[in-house]
């Protein structure tokens, strides 16, 4: 255990980017390809069917920047703490989204990436989205752990002798 | 910036943080604001605000069948070409109420093609645009649909007029196309195409691509 935290805190670094990078570049994505389509993306998130339309239609509209700002943050390596709060915390509520329309029998696309809504029933991929959106939240969480990594505007705090 | 060590770069982190923050903030605020619906835009005057800015014909027919559409929907162009003739037949009739709404989510062109099915129903020939576009429509956001496309496919439905070809180059109905899709997005449509009869949604997995029971749907809603 010992020479594996050993192995780990020489490794920490690096994992740190790469998750950065992995976790942010899909936010910056999903949120790119969303904010170049606002009516599909509000579109997406009226077809869950958990909120009152006008509000689905405004949280489809403003998401995609809060995605895009999260994941800019994370991929440059700055306030990553917070960053992989916010991000760990959209991956969380995107898996009780999804969870909810999987359970509820409703056939949509999570319109994670854009092109959202409803699917042919025969056509979900619920469990992948889960899948990936729970990795993606145990990214986030290895981030908050460990927020201080390789090429980041963040700096790692001066250990004090 | 709890951090002590911040005096070497704390003013540039602020700085990119506040800069990222205000980003997000102006993004999100303005695509909220450019997608309300604007009644001043331009409208053209087969256009009802009263019905959602569709274009409607036989205003006072019923029972009435609402349409949803893009134009680039693959599926909205299987759904034409097999109940094309039978909702043409109705709005060119006179007892029935049948209001087409283009959408436009699918991207730039489909904003294109929508802005052209205006200039085309203010020159009153909506129908025979829309039926020739769904038969010649392109692969999704290819590039296909522009302002020259458009003018063909205008020629052929017999829209030669000036007045359409500046009205499709110069996108004289981009307000109203938004328009149209403000009030998809109020009325909860969230798939193309989505029919109503009635206010009421017919069934997707029955009613749509069997001109039968299509026809069946409509002719047991009163027409």
């Amino acid at each position: 255990m010992k020479k594996f935290m050993e192995l780990h805190g020489k490794a920490q670094p690096w994992l740190n980017l790469l998750g950065r990078l992995v976790l942010g570049i899909v936010l910056f994505l999903a949120g790119y390809l969303k904010a170049k389509a606002p009516a599909e993306a509000a579109m997406s998130v009226r077809a869950y069917e958990v909120l009152p339309i006008p509000v689905a239609n405004i949280l489809g509209y403003s998401l995609p920047w809060l995605e895009i700002g999260v994941g800019l943050l994370l991929i440059i390596g700055l306030a990553v703490k917070k960053s992989s709060i916010l991000g760990g915390g959209l991956m969380f509520l995107f898996i009780v989204a999804i969870a909810q329309a999987w359970a509820r029998g409703l056939s949509i696309d999570c319109g994670c990436f854009g092109s959202g809504g409803q699917v042919e029933p025969g056509q979900t991929k619920y469990l992948q989205e889960i899948l990936r959106d729970a990795g993606l939240t145990a990214i986030a969480i290895y981030l908050f752990r460990y927020p201080h990594g390789k090429l980041a505007l963040d700096k790692r705090p001066e250990i004090r002798a | 910036m709890a951090q002590q060590n911040s005096k070497d770069g704390g003013g540039l982190r602020g700085l990119v943080i506040g800069m990222v923050v205000f980003v997000v903030a102006v993004g999100a605020a303005f695509t909220v604001i450019s997608n309300k619906s604007n009644s001043q835009a331009k409208t053209p005057s087969v256009v009802s605000k009263a019905d959602g800015y569709g274009i409607v014909f036989n205003p006072t027919g019923s029972p009435t069948i609402e349409i949803w559409e893009d134009f680039q929907c693959p599926v909205c162009a299987q759904f034409e070409s097999i109940n094309h003739s039978y909702i043409e037949s109705l709005a060119r009739g006179k007892d029935v109420k049948v209001v087409y709404y283009p959408l436009s989510f699918l991207g730039p062109e489909s904003v294109l093609a929508a802005n052209a099915a205006g200039c085309a129903a203010e020159e009153g020939k909506f129908l025979e645009f829309h039926r020739s576009l769904y038969m010649n429509q392109p692969a999704e956001n290819s590039g296909a649909i522009n302002a020259t496309w458009l003018q063909l496919l205008g020629a052929g439905a017999g829209l030669t007029s000036n007045k359409y070809i500046n009205c499709v180059t110069k996108g004289s109905y981009y307000g109203w196309v938004k328009n149209v899709a403000a009030n998809g997005a109020k009325n909860n449509i969230n798939s193309t195409p989505t029919v109503k009869v009635n206010g009421k949604e017919l069934d997707r997995a029955t009613q749509y691509m069997d001109s039968a029971a299509f026809k069946k749907a409509i002719t047991d809603a009163g027409a």
